[in-house]
């Protein structure tokens, strides 16, 4: 019976050329049960030791709703008038959001995180990845069941085009997920990121139409105009409000970003994979 | 790579820093040549860097046992982790047929929160067995780890013993073609080592390749068929695993004799209780002072000591300690009915050994004077080696077991 030889060569990726983008999809392929067991792993592992549970998922946006919505009625923050009551835009905005900001964080943790394993164990690390981003759809939704509810108490319909959504949210999560993998990278070899992430992302949220639409002129909106997280997050939530996507050429554009972030995130991830387990 | 061969080690170097910045600053450069597609000049060494495996070659058929042993930071791990994939080399080459299995670190992987059943999946994963194969194996697994209610218990709640039988269970059922493993023995009690050695034995029966590193020679000599002696991230000898390890087991106690200080060997910090051992000698037959002796030769060993005061009915007591701390023998004076007045002044005593009868190793030779009790050490002393040589001629010896008396056979 002839087995596979494996070749350990140092730069073995200059010499495959574009047959690395099969081994590529031949690794997500071939680790799939790992990444499932990954995600089931640190689903069943999250909540465990805690009273509220699954709860905690809901309660940290409901927090951030809250303090906007008093922001709002206290006529600190004036954002004119909406086409949806002022809570359902914001929660919303903050459970689109955190596709991204929690994404972000999770996955450029997960390979410090696992550090203990990348060291012992032979393994495609490309599962953490994914299985990181799991936990983050997993909660968004739970966040959706929240959302429904409050779509009901504040009788807002939403447009059935919100079918959809997921489709309209897949560039989100492949930008996510590029950047992810460069900023992992990075943890393992710079520990001050994930640190900087959540600065990053905190900030980001600012010029990004999550509780509040962006205004039509000004600094916020030049700035929003070059943002593809701003136009995608628009797009989501015009699907489910108002039907269509009111600026396709800018969602278009910020897809093919997004898919672009992702390809060379992902092959960036590849190459220096064998190089995380003496950096980690 | 020819048909039998399974493991093909190729000139292999491999390099780290000594600093963080400088590892971090590497490490960042690293990646964004690679990304850009650049060489990344791997062969060559930056400021800091050191090389941690340095030229190693060799080669590995299928169904033999290779020990790595050397002394600590010799790079045997390195090599482990490069033949698993986890390091890439920085020079050199490495073929590897078939599927690789290590246990490089028992365990890792496993979340301490979850329970051992769930665990069983997650860390099978990690080794590459689909959820079917774990299903069919699962019996086999929990009867070989043997932790019986706790396996919905988290792993957490767990001793170490079942986290490391828990670890080794899934990890030997994952049916790998070559195995490696790494310095696992020494935890786990002595019926789990008994185990592991004997499924070891097993798998090496089914024709399974391994890479054993460890520094218990006595494992390593049990188990493999051929040795490499690492030192400084360099073979510095190859071959059978007797002849590896004897030749380890001279360099070790050639380093134990540097490493002592000249004054600390000719004092002792006790005098202040009144005795000092000023001198351990050993002779052989002859009468000839010498450190290394044969199984069946007679050994004398000579101790003399300094006694500041006068010691009424001390107990003069010697033993010998294996390298692996194993006490040998002790003997005492008071054993053998000899009762000794007083000592004063300088002195010495003898012990004759007939026969030396004690397995090829490094030995550490303890002496202490006690009081006519037995309860109180005037002085101790344990820091002298000699070291017994493997006979040149073929013997029965074997050099796991501790003794080599001088049995007589009577076949009827």
């Amino acid at each position: 019976m002839m087995k596979k030889i494996k070749v350990y060569v140092p730069d073995k990726h200059l010499k495959i050329g574009l047959g690395i983008w099969k081994d590529m999809f031949q690794e997500i392929i071939a680790s799939r049960e790992l990444t499932w067991r990954l995600f089931l792993r640190d689903f069943s592992a999250r909540y465990k030791q805690t009273v509220l549970g699954v709860l905690w998922v809901l309660i940290l946006p409901l927090v951030a709703v809250a303090v906007f919505v008093c922001l709002n009625k206290g006529g600190i923050l004036n954002i004119g008038t909406l086409d949806v009551p002022y809570p359902v835009f914001a929660l919303f905005g903050i459970t689109i959001w955190s596709i991204f900001a929690a994404g972000l964080s999770a996955t450029s943790n997960c390979l410090i995180q696992a550090g203990s394993m990348i060291v012992k164990i032979n393994f495609p690390k490309v599962s953490l990845l994914i299985a990181a981003l799991g936990q983050v759809i997993v909660e968004f939704l739970v966040r959706l069941g929240l959302l429904v509810l409050v779509f009901i108490i504040f009788k807002t319909v939403p447009h059935w085009q919100a079918i959809f959504l997921p489709l309209v949210l897949l560039p989100l999560l492949l930008i996510t997920l590029g950047l992810g993998f460069v900023l992992s990278l990075a943890s393992g070899v710079m520990r001050d990121i994930p640190n900087a992430v959540v600065l990053a992302t905190s900030l980001l949220m600012f010029i990004c139409p999550v509780f509040y639409p962006i205004p039509k002129s000004g600094l916020f909106a030049d700035l929003s105009q070059w943002n593809p997280l701003s136009h995608l997050m628009n797009a989501s939530r015009d699907i489910v409000f108002k039907g269509y996507i009111s600026n396709p050429e800018e969602f278009l554009w910020s897809t093919i970003l997004a898919i672009l972030v992702f390809l060379a995130g992902w092959k960036v991830f590849h190459i220096a994979q064998p190089k995380i387990a003496e950096r980690i | 790579m020819s048909n039998n061969v399974v493991i093909k080690v190729e000139n292999v170097s491999k390099k780290f820093s000594h600093s963080l910045k400088q590892m971090m600053y590497c490490g960042v450069k690293d990646i964004a040549k690679g990304t850009l597609g650049l060489p990344s000049n791997s062969d060559k060494l930056r400021k800091g860097e050191f090389w941690a495996v340095d030229d190693v070659s060799f080669e590995l058929k299928r169904g033999e046992t290779l020990g790595i042993i050397g002394p600590n930071g010799s790079g045997k791990t390195t090599i482990l982790k490069m033949l698993n994939g986890i390091l890439m080399p920085d020079r050199g080459s490495i073929e590897i047929k078939g599927k690789v299995g290590a246990l490089i670190e028992i365990g890792a992987g496993f979340h301490p929160m979850l329970t051992g059943r769930e665990n069983i999946y997650i860390n099978g994963a990690v080794l590459g067995m689909s959820k079917k194969e774990i299903d069919k194996k699962f019996d086999s697994i929990i009867e070989f780890a043997d932790i019986g209610d706790f396996l919905d218990s988290p792993v957490k709640h767990y001793s170490s013993g079942m986290y490391v039988r828990l670890g080794f269970a899934v990890a030997v059922h994952c049916e790998p073609d070559i195995l490696l493993i790494d310095e696992i023995l020494a935890v786990g009690d002595m019926s789990f080592r008994m185990r592991c050695l004997e499924r070891i034995s097993d798998l090496r029966k089914k024709g399974i390749t391994m890479v054993f590193v460890s520094h218990d020679l006595y494992s390593v000599d049990a188990i493999c068929s051929r040795a490499i002696f690492l030192n400084y991230g360099k073979i510095k000898e190859q071959g059978e695993a007797s002849k590896i390890i004897q030749a380890y087991q001279n360099y070790v106690s050639e380093e134990v004799r540097k490493g002592i200080p000249k004054d600390i060997m000719l004092s002792s910090d006790s005098s202040s209780k009144g005795i000092e051992i000023t001198n351990v000698q050993f002779f052989d037959e002859q009468g000839k002072e010498k450190d290394g002796f044969y199984g069946t030769e007679r050994m004398v060993v000579r101790v003399s000591y300094s006694a500041y005061r006068r010691v009424q009915n001390p107990i003069f007591s010697i033993g010998f300690s294996r390298s692996d701390g194993l006490l040998c023998c002790a003997e005492r004076t008071k054993y053998h009915g000899i009762e000794i007045e007083h000592i004063e002044g300088e002195g010495s005593f003898e012990a004759e050994f007939e026969r030396v009868q004690l397995s090829p190793g490094v030995y550490t030779f303890g002496v202490a004077i006690f009081d006519s009790t037995a309860t109180f050490a005037y002085v101790e002393r344990k820091q002298d080696i000699f070291q017994v040589k493997s006979p040149v001629l073929p013997t029965t010896a074997d050099v796991t077991s501790v003794f080599t008396p001088l049995v007589k056979w009577k076949i009827k």
